[in-house]
């Protein structure tokens, strides 16, 4: 515009095919640095450990999975007609014969690992190698370096938990010779996505440490100090509240009981790693009708049954969006936290 | 000479008169004919046996044929003694022999009074009547009779009716009778005797059988009075009767929807209405059909109309339910139950009710979402591009 107002003759048209040709040249620019970041990340030997580490995890959860499901199906004549009426197929991803966690719990436990070490050294490392400054000086802004960086983590992510679960489910396809429903596959496809979007909030908030701390390492020891606490003790601390609060001999009533049991689950709410329970479990379970504490007045009646999707859905619709709200949360603090920073001041 | 051998039997047969008043008639010759009971009541078919004693009181052996005189048409006797047929009896001087005379009454007779005699011939002028008298005491028919006991009976439509019938063989001849009755169409009979289902009976001429029938209307009869003819004939003989069945309707009562589709949707804290269709599936009609619904606690359901005053057999009417689900109802599926009910019959329809919960939440996690991207744009925006 105001080079507009500097030069009336140029005509509008020569105006904007210029705005046209900055635009694509800056979106080739980002989609270049994207190709960069994503190269980088499955070249380095962390990531390529930690996606091994997955894989083996998921596989191996996957035979324990698929050797108890077929040992229920041996059992059983209409063995096809069962698996129609329980879902058998989501089951690949939460049964275990406990001998290794379910597929879940690996997700639940490795998936935050995996964002955090995408994310916790992203600017840091370029700042202390002195690459941020070098890299600043090429003409492009400079939230394409933050930007750039997240979605090659997030397009990395996406790649590897849809090969997953496109894995698992053919593996299941081959060795239990069952294939899924159409709603089974919209409910691994829908459970694709959380995991996506979980992994996310940890990547980002391993994005926002390597803004904010300079060295990799304190960034890397915060973001892993805050999956320990959300994972072991946050749900420690939760259980030693909820003795004092649902002492028995404190509550007066049965609203006062529902109310405290909300209340500590509320509490309990506060961590991702729940959020992300209550969801999957919520998915990939179709016969979880409730989250919340259930009275007898709203069970009686009710006929045991699977909920469709689109209920399933609405019931971890909060969940849902305290996740990818924290997950966008974080990312705009560490924008605004890069954006503000002084880049050449090594 | 002779004058005086007729006078001597003429005295004879008067001492001889004298001495059996009223039975031993006409004798002669030292030969007799007595029994006791001469004239006896018949009904037709039946056979008369009379013990007849013949007294020889000449002081030689006498043989004595004998034959019967002034017997109807169709009649027959035969003459026996010890149990032999007998044509001639020879009887030692002064003494007696005891036959039995046994007439055959036809069935086909009328009533009135008949009167033969049996003549008894002995050698030389030795002879004998002994008349009876046999009173016919009813119409003899030659055919064949049904009669039912209770030919009336009154039930519902599901009930079974038995009637129990006697077939009476009146003819000379066993007869094998085909039963049959003209029921209408859907109407079930069956015809027993002695405990057997059977289509046809053998009866002994003169013998009787009892034969009971079970009637089973059709399905969804009207309440009506229904006489059913039934008929036992062969090819020479028929009886009929007539049966009678008094209908008083069945009852049944049904309750769905116009399509059947017995399942539905609700929002949690939202109405629902559901049409509701109660037909008389019976025969007669209802009178005062109430409607209720069991639903899951603090569910409510209401109806237009909580009761049908009468309802006509056949008819059915709409009713409107309104079910309210409470806030607080989780998602899933729910049974509830609407009855319609009388005195007489009772159904249900089971729902299933899948309860939705609101969008409203999601609504507001959307708009959250929302606001947190519009808050990166901004800051896109405010930071971005300098």
């Amino acid at each position: 515009m105001r080079q507009a107002i500097k030069n009336p003759f140029k005509s509008i048209s020569l105006l904007r095919r210029e705005a046209v040709h900055e635009k694509t040249d800056q979106m080739y620019a980002f989609r270049a640095m994207v190709r960069k970041e994503f190269t980088d990340y499955i070249t380095s030997w962390r990531i390529i450990i930690l996606l091994v580490l997955i894989l083996l995890t998921c596989v191996g959860s996957l035979y324990t999975a698929i050797t108890t499901i077929q040992d229920a199906i041996d059992q059983n004549e209409n063995a096809s007609q069962i698996a129609k009426d329980s879902f058998l197929f989501l089951k690949l991803f939460t049964i275990s014969d406990g001998t290794l966690p379910s597929f879940i719990t690996f997700v639940s436990f490795l998936g935050p690992l995996l964002g955090v070490a995408l994310g916790f050294d992203a600017i840091n490392s370029e700042r202390n190698k002195g690459t941020l400054s070098r890299l600043m000086s090429q003409p492009i802004p400079r939230d394409y370096v933050l930007n750039a960086k997240f979605t090659a983590a997030l397009l990395l992510n996406t790649v590897l938990f849809f090969s997953l679960g496109l894995l698992v489910m053919s593996l299941g396809i081959l060795i239990l010779g069952i294939p899924p429903t159409g709603e089974e596959f919209l409910r691994i496809f829908c459970f694709l996505v959380l995991c996506i979007a979980y992994i996310a909030f940890w990547l980002n908030l391993g994005i926002l440490f390597s803004v904010r701390f300079k060295q990799p390492a304190t960034s890397a020891l915060a973001a892993i100090a805050i999956w320990l606490f959300f994972n072991l003790f946050y749900n420690m601390i939760v259980q030693l509240l909820a003795k004092t609060i649902l002492n028995p001999a404190n509550i007066t009533s049965t609203a006062d009981a529902v109310s405290k049991q909300g209340l500590v689950l509320n509490l309990m709410r506060l961590s991702p790693n729940y959020l992300f329970t209550e969801s999957t479990n919520t998915l990939l379970s179709p016969t979880v009708r409730t989250l919340g504490p259930l009275t007898v007045e709203q069970s009686a009646g009710a006929i045991a049954g699977p909920l469709p999707l689109s209920q399933s859905l609405i019931l971890i619709w909060p969940q849902l969006t305290g996740l990818i709200a924290s997950t966008f949360i974080c990312f705009a603090i560490s924008y605004l936290l890069f954006m503000r920073q002084e880049i050449r001041s090594k | 000479m002779f004058r005086k051998f007729t006078s001597l039997t003429l005295t004879l047969l008067l001492l001889v008169s004298f001495f059996f008043t009223g039975n031993g008639v006409k004798a002669a010759g030292g030969l007799t004919l007595f029994t006791p009971y001469s004239g006896l009541s018949v009904t037709p078919g039946e056979t008369l046996t009379y013990d007849v004693t013949v007294i020889n009181s000449n002081s030689s052996i006498n043989n004595v044929t004998f034959d019967v005189e002034g017997l109807p048409e169709g009649w027959d006797y035969t003459i026996s003694a010890s149990g032999n047929d007998i044509r001639q009896l020879s009887i030692r001087e002064n003494s007696e022999e005891n036959i039995r005379f046994e007439i055959n009454v036809p069935l086909e007779v009328e009533k009135a009074d008949y009167s033969f005699q049996l003549i008894a011939d002995g050698s030389g002028n030795a002879y004998a009547e002994l008349p009876f008298l046999t009173t016919v005491s009813e119409e003899g028919t030659f055919q064949s009779e049904l009669s039912v006991e209770q030919a009336n009976l009154e039930g519902h439509a599901d009930a079974t009716f038995s009637y129990s019938a006697t077939l009476r063989n009146r003819t000379a001849d066993q007869q094998t009778y085909a039963l049959s009755a003209g029921a209408q169409e859907g109407w079930g009979v069956q015809f027993k005797a002695d405990g057997n289902n059977v289509t046809s009976v053998t009866i002994e001429p003169g013998a009787t059988k009892d034969i009971s029938i079970d009637l089973t209307p059709p399905n969804n009869i009207q309440a009506d009075t229904y006489s059913i003819p039934i008929q036992a004939s062969t090819n020479s003989t028929s009886a009929e009767a007539n049966l009678e069945a008094v209908i008083t309707g069945s009852y049944g009562v049904s309750i769905s929807t116009p399509e059947g589709n017995l399942s539905t949707d609700i929002t949690a804290g939202k109405e629902r209405t559901v049409d509701l269709v109660v037909e008389n599936t019976g025969t007669a009609t209802l009178n005062d059909i109430s409607i209720s619904a069991s639903t899951p606690p603090n569910w409510n359901a209401e109806f237009d109309s909580n009761s049908l005053a009468t309802l006509e057999a056949g008819d059915s009417k709409m009713v409107k339910a309104t079910l309210t689900a409470p806030d607080d109802a989780i998602a899933g599926d729910y049974v509830t139950t609407f009855t319609a009910e009388t005195a007489e019959a009772s159904s249900d329809a089971n729902f299933r009710v899948s309860v939705e919960t609101s969008t409203w939440w999601g609504i507001i996690g959307i708009v959250i979402i929302l606001i947190v991207i519009g808050g990166l744009y901004y800051i896109f925006r405010t930071y971005g591009r300098r």
